[in-house]
C-alpha cells in the first residue's frame, strides 16, 4: 500500500517498501522494523516522472481506463507531486497537486479545466475511495515507520521468491481504517510483492506488485493491482517511461502552475 | 335511552331526511375542512422535514449564515476545527427539468471527494457503463446523478441528457450515475439530482460561496463541544444547529400561514356548530308536543335532555365520519396547493406527495366534530327539558324568549360593549385585538335574537306596504319566532361578517401593497434570473451591470441584492441597494426619518433603514442602533429611516450595497432595476437586453406591470385559500335558510290552511314564505355587514400586532354591495321549495294539523 502512494502521488520508487523511517536503515534481516526501513531506503530518489495507466475492473470486465503523467519532486515527508490526466477525454486536463508534510496530512488541490476552477481536497475521511478506484486515500499516504508495530510472521515463497512476511499494526495514536496489514518483502532485493490489509480479522484489500524491473538502481514494480475483497472489484496500475532523479523545477509544483497545462 | 332513540329519534330523522342530511352535512363540512387543512399542513411540514432528514444523512451539525451563504474560506475554518471529523459544503437549488408532470427538481450540489463520508450514495452499477466515477463526475460540470426511480419514470438512463434552467440559460446535463431510490435519493419526493458543488457555483451564479457546511464530529466529542468550538471559530453570524432545526425554522416561517389554517378550520367548525344549533333549536320547537307527551308519560327532564344530546351525538358522529372521509380526500389536493404556494412565496424546497395520515388527528377531528355537535345542542336540549307540557300546547308561546332571558342577554352584551368601549377610549386601540374580536362576536351573538326581532319589527311597515297581507304575515312570523329566526340570522350574519372581514383585510393589503409598489417598484424593467421574484438560488454576477447600462435606451440601472438573514432570532430580508441612485427614483416618504438626509447617510455607510413591520415587530425606531451579525463582521449602524415595505412578512433591513459586499463578501445581484431613457421604447429596450444575453445567460426581463401583477398574484394565493372556505361558509349558511323555511312551513301549516280557508290564494302563501326568507337574508346581510365592519377593525389590529403591518381601514363596500343581491337571491331560491311545500296538500289536512 505504501508503494501505491509513490505511484499515484509520485512519492518514491515502486517495488520497495517505503515507510518513512526516523532511524538509520540497517540490514538486520531478523528485525521486521529494520527490514521495512531498509526497503524504504533502497527505493528513495530525489525526483520521479512516469506515465501511468489506471484500469478499473468490475468483476472480470474492465469498466474504465485513465491515463496520466506524474512528476514528483522531493523526498519523504516533504515531497510535492503533480498528476495530469491525459485520457479519457472527460478527464483530460484535470490535474492534482499533492504537497506532503512531515507532521500532518498532505494538502491536495485539484484543477478542473472545464470550469476553470481549482479546489482543495480535504483529507477528512481517509477511507474514502480515491476517485472511484479501489485505492483509498489512506492507501496513498506516506507512512511513518515509527507509527506502527511490527511482527515477523514467517518466511514464505511468493511466486518462487523467498519473502519476509511481516505484520504491521498501527499504534494507538495512529488513526487508521485498517486494524493491521501483512506485507511480503522479497529477501533478495527488498522489493514489496504483496500487501493484505485487514479490518478486524477480515482481509479487505489486497495489493499485488508485479513486472519488477531495476530502473536506475531502484527495483520498480511496473504493475500493481489493488483488489477490493468486499466489492469484488480491482484496479490495475501500469507504469511506463519511468525516470528517476530527473531535474524538475520547484515552480512546476505550485497552484499557479497547476492551472497551466 | 336506546329505545327512545329507536322509537322517537329515528322516526324524526327519517321524516326530516333533508334537514337531517343538511345538519350532518354542516358538521361534515366543518370536520372535513378541519381535518383536510391540518392533514395538508402536516403533510407539507413532514415533506420538508423528510427532505431535510434524508439530505442530512449522517450530518450532525449544519452551519448556515442566512440565505446568502458564505465564502469558501469558511469551509477551511470549519475543517480546521479539532472537534470536526468531516465538514462538507452544500449548495441547494431548485431547477426546472422541463419534464411534464414532474415539477421541479431539487439540485443538491456536493463535493464528492468528501461527501460520501456523510451521505450514502447507493449507486446502481448494473448498467456497466461509466458510473460511480467521481473523477469524471468532478471533471465535467454537466454531470448529474439522478435517482433510479425518477430516471425510470422518465425513460432516462446513464448517459442520457437532461435539460435544466441555470444562470447561463437552459443547459444540457449528462446523467453520469443512477442511485437507487433509497435514503438520500427519496428526498424531495425522489425529484433529486446531485451535482458537483463547484460546477453548481458556476451554473447557478453563486460566485465562490456555499449555502451551508455540514459537519460530523470526531468520535468521543460531544455535540455541545463541537458546536461550542465552531461558534468560537466562526462568530455570531453563523447558525450552528442540528439538521432537524431547519424544520423548526420552516415552521416559524409558516407561522402566518398556520394561523390562517387555524382560523379557517375554526370558522368551518363554527359554521357547523351553528347549523347543528339551528337544527336542534328548530327541532325542539317542532317537537314540543312530542316532548310534552314524553313528559306526560313519565319521562324525566334529564331523559328528554339526554335524548336530544344523544341525537346530536349520533348526527355529529355520522357527520364527522363523512367529514373525515371528505377531509382525507381533499387533503392531497390542499397539500399540493399549499406546497406550491410555499414554494412560490418562500422558495422552500419541499415536495408533498401523499397525505400524512395521523390516526391521532383523525380521532381528534372525529372527536371535535362530535364534541361540537353536542356542544351546539346543549342549549336546545336544555330548552327541551324545560318544556312545560301544558304551555307546549299553546302554539307560539314557547318560541319567545322570556323577559329574564332577554335581560341577561342585554346585560352581558352591554358589559361586553362597555369593555370594548373602555378599551378603545382608554387604551386607544383595545384591550387586546384578539380579545376585542372575540368579544365583538360574542356580543353580536348574544344580541342576535333581539336584533333579529327588532329588525323584523322595523321592516314590518316596509313589508306591509310592499304586500299588505303577505308582508305583515312574514314580518309577524319573524318577530314571533325569534329562536327559529335568530339562529339562521346568526349563522348567515357570521358568515357574511367573515366575508366582510377577510375582504376588508385583503382590500387593505392590496391597497397598501399598491401604494408601496407605485412608489417603490417604479423601474421600467426588471432583469431577473428567473421568471419569479422568489427564486434566490440563481443569481447574476455584478459584471452584468455595466453591460446592461451600455444597452441603447437604458438610462439608469440599479443593482439589488436581497437575502434572508437571521436577526434577533427571526428570519428577515436584508436588501442591499445602491442608496445614491435609489434616492433619485424612490418616491416613498419614510414613516419615520428625514427623506432629505436618509439616503445620503445610508449611502455613506453611516446608517440603514428598516421596514415598518420590522420596526413594529422588533420595537425599533429611528435613532436606535441596529446590530446585525454578518459572515465577515457585525454591522452596528443607526436606523436613519423607517419605511413602508412589504418585501418580507418578518420585515426588511435596507443597507447600501457596498456595506453588504463588505460584510458578506458577495457582490452577486438578484435583480437589475432598469430605467429607460426618456423617449425610449421600453419594449425595444427589453428586447435589446434579451438579445444581449441570448444563448449566454438565462435572463428574464419583466416589465413594471408584470412584476406588479406577480406580486399581486402571490398575495392572491394567500387569500385564495380562505376565500374558498368563506364561500363554503356562506353556502352552508344559505342552506340554513332552507332549513329554517322548511321548519317554518311545517310550523305554520295550520296558519296557511286558515289563510287559504278564508280565501287566501296559493300565491299569497308563496309570497309570504318568500318574503320571510328574503327578510331573513336582508336582516342577516345588514347585521353581517355591521359585525364585519367591527370585526375588520379588530382584525386589522391583530395583523398590526402579529405581522407589524399597518393597514388602513377601508370598509369593503364593493364586496358588501355585491353580496347583498346575491344573498337576497339565495334566500329567495332557498324558499322556493318550502313555499311549494306550504301550498301543497289540502286545506282540510292543514286545518287538522296539530
Amino acid at each position: 500500500m505504501n508503494s501505491v502512494s509513490r505511484c499515484l502521488t509520485g512519492m518514491v520508487t515502486i517495488g520497495a517498501a517505503v515507510w518513512v523511517c526516523s532511524g538509520p536503515a540497517i540490514g538486520a534481516a531478523d528485525n521486521p522494523r529494520e527490514i521495512i526501513a531498509e526497503a524504504q531506503r533502497r527505493s528513495a530518489s530525489m525526483s520521479e516522472r512516469y506515465e501511468g495507466i489506471l484500469e478499473s475492473f468490475d468483476g472480470t470486465d474492465k469498466s474504465s481506463e485513465k491515463r496520466w503523467t506524474m512528476e514528483r519532486l522531493g523526498s519523504y515527508g516533504q515531497s510535492k507531486s503533480v498528476i495530469r490526466f491525459t485520457s479519457p477525454a472527460e478527464v483530460k486536463g484535470v490535474a492534482l497537486l499533492v504537497v506532503n508534510h512531515p507532521d500532518r496530512a498532505s494538502d491536495q488541490w485539484m484543477w478542473t479545466p472545464a470550469i476553470e476552477r481549482d479546489r482543495r481536497i480535504a483529507m477528512q475521511d481517509r477511507s474514502t475511495r480515491f476517485f472511484g478506484t479501489d485505492f483509498s486515500f489512506e492507501d496513498l499516504e506516506e507512512r511513518d515507520v515509527d507509527q506502527y508495530d511490527y511482527e515477523s510472521l514467517a518466511q514464505e515463497s511468493v511466486s518462487g521468491v523467498m519473502c519476509w512476511k511481516i505484520k504491521s499494526t498501527p499504534r494507538e495514536k495512529k488513526s487508521s481504517q485498517y486494524t493491521s496489514s501483512i506485507v511480503w518483502i522479497r529477501q533478495d532485493n527488498y522489493a514489496t510483492l504483496r500487501i493484505d490489509s485487514y479490518i478486524k480479522e477480515q482481509a479487505v484489500r489486497r495489493l499485488n506488485y508485479s513486472d519488477l524491473k531495476n530502473i536506475q538502481g531502484i527495483w520498480t514494480a511496473r504493475e500493481m493491482t489493488m483488489s477490493d475483497l468486499r466489492r469484488y472489484t480491482r484496479t490495475r496500475l501500469r507504469l511506463d517511461k519511468i525516470e528517476y532523479n530527473a531535474p524538475l523545477d520547484d515552480s512546476r509544483f505550485t497552484l499557479q502552475a497547476l492551472r497551466t497545462p | 335511552m336506546t329505545n327512545l332513540v329507536r322509537l322517537i329519534s329515528w322516526n324524526y330523522f327519517r321524516k326530516h331526511a333533508v334537514r337531517t342530511t343538511l345538519t350532518a352535512g354542516g358538521i361534515a363540512l366543518g370536520v372535513a375542512v378541519f381535518l383536510g387543512m391540518h392533514v395538508a399542513n402536516d403533510t407539507v411540514l413532514a415533506a420538508f422535514a423528510q427532505t431535510v432528514d434524508r439530505i442530512a444523512g449522517k450530518t450532525e451539525l449544519q452551519i448556515t449564515a442566512g440565505e446568502a451563504g458564505f465564502g469558501e474560506d469558511v469551509l477551511e475554518r470549519v475543517q480546521s476545527a479539532s472537534t470536526v471529523r468531516v465538514a462538507v459544503p452544500i449548495i441547494e437549488a431548485v431547477a426546472d427539468p422541463h419534464i411534464r408532470s414532474e415539477g421541479k427538481l431539487l439540485v443538491l450540489a456536493v463535493d464528492m471527494t468528501g461527501d460520501q463520508s456523510l451521505r450514502d450514495y447507493d449507486f446502481d452499477n448494473s448498467g456497466g457503463s461509466v458510473i460511480d466515477d467521481p473523477l469524471i463526475f468532478l471533471a465535467q460540470p454537466d454531470s448529474l446523478i439522478l435517482s433510479k426511480e425518477f430516471a425510470n419514470r422518465n425513460g432516462i438512463a446513464t448517459g442520457s441528457a437532461l435539460r435544466l434552467d441555470t444562470a447561463e440559460g437552459e443547459k444540457t446535463f449528462k446523467v453520469r450515475g443512477l442511485v437507487k431510490s433509497t435514503g438520500l435519493m427519496t428526498a424531495f419526493g425522489g425529484n433529486l439530482a446531485v451535482m458537483d458543488i463547484y460546477a453548481a457555483q458556476k451554473m447557478f451564479g453563486r460566485g465562490r460561496t456555499f449555502d451551508r457546511v455540514e459537519v460530523a464530529r470526531k468520535p468521543g466529542v460531544s455535540l455541545a463541544q463541537c458546536r461550542a468550538e465552531l461558534e468560537r471559530l466562526l462568530g455570531p453570524a453563523f447558525t450552528i444547529q442540528p439538521p432537524s432545526s431547519r424544520t423548526q425554522q420552516f415552521e416559524t416561517m409558516l407561522a402566518g400561514y398556520s394561523l390562517i389554517v387555524d382560523v379557517s378550520s375554526a370558522f368551518a367548525l363554527f359554521v357547523g356548530l351553528f347549523i347543528i344549533y339551528n337544527s336542534f333549536a328548530i327541532a325542539v320547537t317542532q317537537r314540543r308536543y312530542e316532548i310534552a307527551m314524553l313528559r306526560a308519560l313519565g319521562a324525566t327532564r334529564r331523559q328528554v335532555r339526554l335524548l336530544f344530546l344523544t341525537e346530536s351525538a349520533i348526527l355529529g358522529a355520522i357527520g364527522s365520519a363523512c367529514g373525515v372521509v371528505l377531509g382525507l380526500l381533499a387533503a392531497d389536493a390542499i397539500a399540493g396547493t399549499i406546497a406550491s404556494m410555499l414554494g412560490d412565496i418562500y422558495g422552500i424546497a419541499q415536495r408533498a406527495e401523499g397525505s400524512l395520515l395521523s390516526s391521532g388527528l383523525v380521532i381528534a377531528s372525529f372527536g371535535v366534530g362530535v364534541g361540537a355537535s353536542i356542544l351546539a345542542a346543549l342549549i336546545p336540549a336544555r330548552q327541551a327539558d324545560s318544556v312545560d307540557p301544558i304551555i307546549a300546547l299553546q302554539k307560539g308561546k314557547h318560541q319567545a324568549f322570556s323577559t329574564r332571558e332577554n335581560h341577561v342577554r342585554v346585560t352581558i352584551a352591554a358589559c361586553v360593549a362597555a369593555v370594548l368601549l373602555a378599551g378603545r377610549v382608554f387604551a386607544r386601540v383595545s384591550v387586546a385585538p384578539v380579545l376585542g374580536l372575540v368579544l365583538t362576536v360574542v356580543a353580536a351573538l348574544l344580541l342576535g335574537p333581539l336584533l333579529a326581532r327588532g329588525s323584523a319589527r322595523l321592516i314590518r311597515p316596509l313589508l306591509k306596504r310592499l304586500r299588505p297581507v303577505e308582508g305583515a304575515l312574514a314580518a309577524d312570523s319573524l318577530a314571533q319566532s325569534p329562536r327559529r329566526t335568530s339562529a339562521t340570522v346568526a349563522a348567515l350574519m357570521l358568515s357574511l361578517a367573515l366575508v366582510v372581514t377577510f375582504s376588508g383585510i385583503a382590500q387593505a393589503t392590496y391597497d397598501s401593497l399598491a401604494t408601496w409598489m407605485n412608489t417603490t417598484l417604479n423601474p421600467d424593467l426588471f432583469v431577473m434570473p428567473s421568471p419569479t421574484l422568489d427564486v434566490q438560488s440563481t443569481r447574476f454576477p455584478a459584471q452584468m451591470g455595466p453591460e446592461i447600462a451600455a444597452i441603447p435606451g437604458v438610462k439608469r440601472i440599479q443593482l439589488l441584492r436581497s437575502t434572508r438573514v437571521n436577526f434577533r432570532g427571526s428570519t428577515v430580508m436584508a436588501v442591499a441597494i445602491e442608496m445614491t441612485s435609489v434616492a433619485e427614483t424612490d418616491l416613498r416618504q419614510p414613516v419615520q426619518g428625514q427623506r432629505d438626509s436618509m439616503y445620503r447617510v445610508a449611502a455613506a455607510g453611516d446608517g440603514l433603514f428598516v421596514s415598518e413591520n420590522l420596526a413594529r415587530l422588533q420595537h425599533l425606531a429611528v435613532g436606535d442602533t441596529l446590530e446585525l451579525a454578518a459572515p465577515y463582521g457585525t454591522i452596528r449602524l443607526p436606523i436613519v429611516a423607517v419605511v413602508l415595505d412589504y418585501s418580507d412578512q418578518q420585515g426588511a433591513i435596507f443597507l447600501d450595497r457596498q456595506q453588504y459586499i463588505k460584510y458578506w463578501h458577495d457582490d452577486s445581484v438578484n435583480v437589475f432595476r432598469v430605467y429607460a431613457r426618456d423617449g425610449a421604447n421600453v419594449p425595444d429596450v427589453r428586447q435589446a437586453i434579451i438579445e444581449r444575453y441570448a444563448g449566454v445567460r438565462q435572463v428574464f426581463v419583466l416589465t413594471n406591470g408584470e412584476v406588479k401583477s406577480y406580486v399581486v398574484g402571490v398575495l392572491g394565493q394567500w387569500f385564495n385559500l380562505t376565500t374558498v372556505q368563506v364561500i363554503l361558509g356562506v353556502v352552508v349558511a344559505i342552506l340554513g335558510i332552507l332549513n329554517t323555511m322548511t321548519v317554518s312551513i311545517a310550523d305554520r301549516r295550520r296558519e296557511f290552511g286558515i289563510l287559504r280557508a278564508v280565501g287566501g290564494f296559493r300565491g299569497q302563501v308563496r309570497r309570504t314564505v318568500w318574503l320571510e326568507a328574503v327578510s331573513i337574508s336582508a336582516i342577516a346581510t345588514v347585521l353581517g355587514c355591521v359585525l364585519g365592519g367591527l370585526a375588520l377593525y379588530y382584525a386589522l389590529h391583530v395583523v398590526r400586532e402579529n405581522a407589524g403591518m399597518v393597514l388602513e381601514y377601508h370598509f369593503p363596500f364593493a364586496v358588501a354591495l355585491g353580496l347583498t343581491p346575491l344573498i337576497l337571491a339565495s334566500g329567495f331560491v332557498a324558499a322556493i321549495w318550502p313555499a311549494e311545500a306550504g301550498v301543497r296538500g289540502s286545506v282540510v289536512e292543514a286545518l287538522e294539523y296539530e
